[in-house]
């Protein structure tokens, strides 16, 4: 049986939504906005103060893999804190797909537009957890 | 506009704003605002990064420096611990022998001694003399109001807090203040130094 691109499409926008919502853009103002700035190109208003400049996403996102940016997000680098486990699961993965959305921000927006849901349906995928290296959920007790 | 306008705006400036620059509480070039004070401290136990009890009056007759952030800080507090990192490094060998460094979280819920201990290991913290701490929300509320450091929670990992680096003397009382981003290291060794010197410069009871 052949499906064909476009149900396929569907199928994955009818599963996980579609394109940025207003979570991620929550979770992105509440943390990140300070320092990568509204676009994530690095120009927030504390960036001046920090001694080494933010990256633009637009450079250095494209090339990490979901599992190394939800590293960064979750163990922090340089100055940039860990954000686990003050925030959920869930509430990294909007930041990541946040972060995604930005370092596309100035391309070809129309081409790229049309894998977002499956970028979206990709990042929903809990792969720490699909692959084997995952932490154990969050219980009372090692909350 | 004549002469005179010009003239009297000038005075004026010179006259009103002149002072400011000389006050004590002139703003640094770091971000942070120095502010002289004189406010008793009192005594406090929380535990630290190793999850080991502390006790404040374990530090008595040195000279501390407390800083209150929280680890998850998308904000200020990321440059207040690079700040007192400097601080730490500028210390001379006997130096760190008579100050120690504090950093009290203003978050509880998240900030928990395994957390405190990855944080201040990423920050390169020598352990020794400084101390990353945390305890009891009523405990901690205390000490955030002796130093008068507010504390609003805005949500989890998220806190609202005045961005205090203060300096305690030996003798317990809160003397040099740093309200915001980045207290300069230089200034902050410069008052340690000074607080250190007029111990070694007191009469002899």
């Amino acid at each position: 049986m052949r499906i064909g691109f476009w149900p396929l499409l569907v199928f994955f926008m009818f599963l996980v939504g579609c394109g940025r919502n207003e979570r991620m853009d929550t979770v992105y103002a509440e943390r990140c906005l300070s320092c990568h700035g509204p676009g994530g190109r690095g120009d927030g208003a504390l960036a001046g103060m920090l001694p080494v400049a933010p990256p633009d996403f637009r450079e250095t996102v494209q090339r990490k893999s979901n599992s190394q940016i939800r590293r960064v997000i979750t163990e922090g680098r340089g100055l940039m804190p860990a954000f686990e486990p003050a925030l959920r699961p869930a509430e990294i993965t909007d930041m990541l797909q946040m972060v995604r959305f930005l370092s596309r921000e100035g391309r070809d927006v129309a081409w790229w537009e049309r894998f977002d849901a499956l970028v979206v349906a990709h990042c929903s995928i809990p792969w720490e957890t699909v692959l084997g290296y995952d932490d154990p959920p969050e219980t009372e007790e090692n909350k | 506009m004549t002469w005179r306008g010009w003239t009297t705006i000038i005075l004026v400036l010179v006259f009103v704003a002149g002072p400011y620059s000389f006050a004590a509480n002139a703003p640094l070039k770091s971000g942070a605002q120095r502010r002289v004070a004189s406010t008793p401290i009192n005594d406090f136990r929380f535990i630290d990064e190793y999850g080991a009890p502390f006790a404040f009056e374990s530090l008595s007759g040195r000279v501390v420096v407390v800083a209150f952030v929280y680890t998850s800080c998308p904000d200020v507090c990321p440059l207040i611990t690079a700040s007192l990192r400097q601080v730490q490094v500028g210390l001379g060998a006997e130096e760190r022998q008579k100050v120690h460094l504090l950093t009290v979280t203003t978050d509880p819920e998240i900030d928990q001694p395994k957390v405190l201990l990855a944080y201040g290991k990423r920050y390169g913290a020598d352990f020794a003399n400084w101390s990353f701490l945390t305890g009891e929300p009523t405990a901690l509320k205390k000490v955030w109001q002796n130093f008068g450091v507010g504390v609003k929670r805005k949500g989890r990992g998220l806190v609202d807090h005045t961005p205090l680096t203060a300096i305690v003397d030996q003798k317990k009382l809160l003397r040099f203040g740093y309200v915001g981003p980045s207290p300069d290291p230089k200034a902050v060794l410069s008052d340690i130094r000074a607080l250190l010197s007029e111990r070694l410069s007191a009469p002899a009871h």
